[in-house]
């Protein structure tokens, strides 16, 4: 792990931590909130207070339940690239399009020069860490991702919408870093599904984390990983945050190949199931791992953002984290 | 024959009306347990015949049903398949839309129909003639989990080929005219291009009368568009957005098949300038008689919101009238 990279941030961290993604299902009373203020019921300032809320409940529970990095669980986003795009200049709400199944969101469009005037997601991080002493990761959508997932109306290439979002994430990274955000995850769920397209994505992390003074989580979900695996370590930051237990048959074999390099965060539950897994198939899957990775490098986590599940669902899956990572903790120490 | 032009496959089952919204808040309901598989099937037709109504109005010369039934190309055909169990959800090829992924847990064999119900209902709705789509072997091989030991991919694909040849003469027999086979995969694994032959030559031989079209999309065509030309099927269709030498290559080289040209992309929001498209498609024309072509998008118009998936739809018929009185 770069642990000495943390250690000079000022951070201290068990063997084998445990985090989780970003996301977390709002609770009933928020959901009502959004509901009430989409039909013009109550205003921002309500809505804004039922947000605060929940990221309160949620941390406080993450506390509870003993995870290491925390996060603010998210409560006042819809969608990860819709966020960022109704707080930058340059952007429209598209229409709906279908995510998976019944799932629909409104695709962002590209239509002018992509512009910043404020942090986006500075005093939401502040206040969720105002909250505990344990580190709370700032998270971000990452600029190949909010590109690749947005239409682009306005530049002439893909390449060009790239690397302009990158230097708005890179201001907004930097404004965290201000506000004295030590762990920063750049979420890049889109990176593994254009192969081709990685020395793209690798330029516009490189800018976005350059000469920032953080530990810096890319999130990587659901692609073709053989086609990007080991060029994708070239990605400038300490930590891989990956969904491992959807295709650690994959990735191990992989990593078995060719060292994994930089830490990773292990993902050891499904989001996408209701099914709790069982105690000893998460431990089985943690253990798998640590086969072939060095358990200073590895963090655990869920595969990706609990949001879809259910508030008892999520807590369930964390649980499930925490046991398997305290499990095998004792067993690697002993 | 003349240039027509054709939906490619799906169109978006949303929009922002309320009856846009019937079949989210169908399923929905049924999920929660709180609506009846009659209330889904009812919205779906709906939608339908909203989609088919969008076609007409946009001028459009061949319908589809929009694929509004499909919860996703991959789940909807293998999930009716003995022998396929369907598993949690995965990144289909480039895009942001995820399909449930097919496990394989026995022999593959067809029960009834996939599609065929679904062509005929559409087909006695609308006004024009209606191109069923079916998922490709190669593609469903290549989305499916197969347990290590299990069966061969080769004898995998040949399997859900077995299913498709009897889907194809059902389709055929049922008054299809046209049937329209995707094969994304066969961009991304070239590789495959052997049991591709293979597989399309046992459904095209199962056709009748019918014209077999090919869909490749979500990839450069360039790289094996002669063994593309040589593969058994009536019709190559191409998507455009992702090679810069297609045109040039067709230009060159010409078409032994029919070819519909998937100039307009079906996955960006912004309308192609007309005057631009026409030039891009005219060198083709030396060689590609204009009157065996379609015109039609890249892909699938699901990945597009309502209004903009229309406006495509426009841009084709305008762009159909352009050639046409050019070419006249």
């Amino acid at each position: 792990m770069s642990r000495s990279k943390l250690r000079e941030l000022g951070i201290s961290l068990p063997l084998l931590p445990v985090t989780s993604v970003g996301s977390f299902p709002k609770p009933d009373t928020l959901r009502k909130a959004r509901s009430d203020f989409a039909r013009g019921k109550i205003g921002q300032e309500e809505l804004s207070e039922a947000e605060k809320s929940a990221v309160n409940w949620w941390i406080r529970k993450q506390e509870e339940l003993g995870l290491d990095v925390l996060v603010d669980g998210e409560m006042y986003r819809g969608d990860m690239v819709a966020y960022f795009a109704e707080q930058l200049a340059g952007f429209e709400t598209g229409g709906l399009v279908r995510s998976y199944g019944n799932r629909y969101y409104h695709k962002p469009i590209i239509t002018s020069k992509v512009s910043g005037s404020h942090p986006i997601t500075v005093e939401w991080w502040r206040y969720a860490q105002g909250l505990t002493s344990k580190p709370v990761k700032g998270i971000l959508t990452g600029p190949y991702t909010l590109m690749d997932w947005s239409f682009n109306e306005y530049y002439p290439t893909r390449r060009d919408a790239c690397l302009a979002l990158a230097v708005e994430i890179h201001r907004e990274a930097e404004a965290l870093v201000s506000a004295g955000c030590k762990i920063i995850q750049i979420d890049e769920p889109a990176i593994s599904a254009r192969p081709q397209e990685l020395a793209l994505a690798t330029e516009a992390m490189r800018i976005v984390t350059g000469g920032l003074p953080a530990y810096f989580i890319t999130h990587i979900c659901y692609g073709d990983f053989e086609s990007i695996y080991p060029a994708m370590l070239d990605l400038a930051v300490d930590n891989f945050d990956l969904e491992m237990s959807n295709s650690r048959a994959d990735m191990l074999p992989l990593f078995g190949k060719s060292s994994f390099t930089k830490d990773i965060s292990y993902g050891v539950v499904d989001v996408h199931s209701h099914l709790v897994e069982e105690p000893a198939v998460v431990e089985n899957r943690l253990r798998d791992g640590l086969e072939v990775l060095h358990c200073e490098s590895v963090w655990v986590d869920p595969d990706c953002g609990l949001k879809t599940r259910t508030v008892d669902e999520a807590i369930a899956k964390l649980k499930a984290v925490i046991s398997a990572a305290h499990a095998l903790r004792d067993e690697v120490q002993q | 024959m003349e240039l027509l032009t054709f939906n490619h496959s799906g169109y978006p089952r949303i929009g922002d009306s309320p009856d846009e919204q019937m079949l989210r808040r169908a399923i929905a309901r049924h999920d929660a347990g709180e609506g009846t598989e009659a209330e889904v099937r009812a919205a779906e037709d709906r939608l339908i015949l909203l989609a088919l109504e969008e076609q007409h109005a946009s001028g459009l010369d061949i319908f589809t049903d929009g694929l509004v039934r499909w919860n996703d190309p991959a789940s909807h055909l293998a999930g009716k398949l003995q022998g396929v169990r369907i598993n949690g959800l995965l990144r289909f090829f480039d895009t942001n839309f995820y399909f449930r992924q097919p496990v394989i847990c026995g022999k593959v064999e067809r029960l009834g129909p996939l599609v065929v119900n679904e062509f005929d209902w559409a087909a006695k709705q609308s006004t024009r003639p209606v191109k069923p789509v079916v998922t490709g072997p190669c593609t469903l091989g290549h989305l499916s989990i197969c347990a290590a030991g299990s069966v061969t991919r080769g004898d995998l694909i040949m399997a859900f080929a077995e299913a498709l040849a009897t889907e194809v003469a059902e389709l055929a027999a049922a008054g299809a005219r046209l049937i329209q086979v995707d094969e994304p995969a066969l961009l991304k694994r070239p590789a495959d291009m052997a049991l591709a032959r293979e597989a399309l030559t046992l459904i095209a031989s199962r056709k009748g009368e019918a014209e077999l079209a090919l869909a490749t999309y979500f990839g450069d065509a360039a790289p094996v568009y002669s063994e593309l030309q040589a593969l058994p099927v009536d019709t190559l269709v191409l998507d455009f957005t992702y090679s810069a030498e297609l045109p040039s290559l067709i230009q060159n080289e010409g078409s032994t098949k029919r070819l519909a040209l998937g100039v307009l992309d079906g996955r960006n929001t912004k309308i192609e300038d007309e005057s631009a498209t026409v030039r891009l498609i005219e060198p083709m024309l030396a060689k590609v008689n204009l009157a065996r072509s379609y015109l039609t998008t890249s892909c699938s118009l699901e990945y597009l919101p309502r209004d903009r998936a229309q406006a495509k739809l426009e841009r084709l018929t305008s762009l159909k009238k352009s050639l046409l009185g050019e070419a006249l």
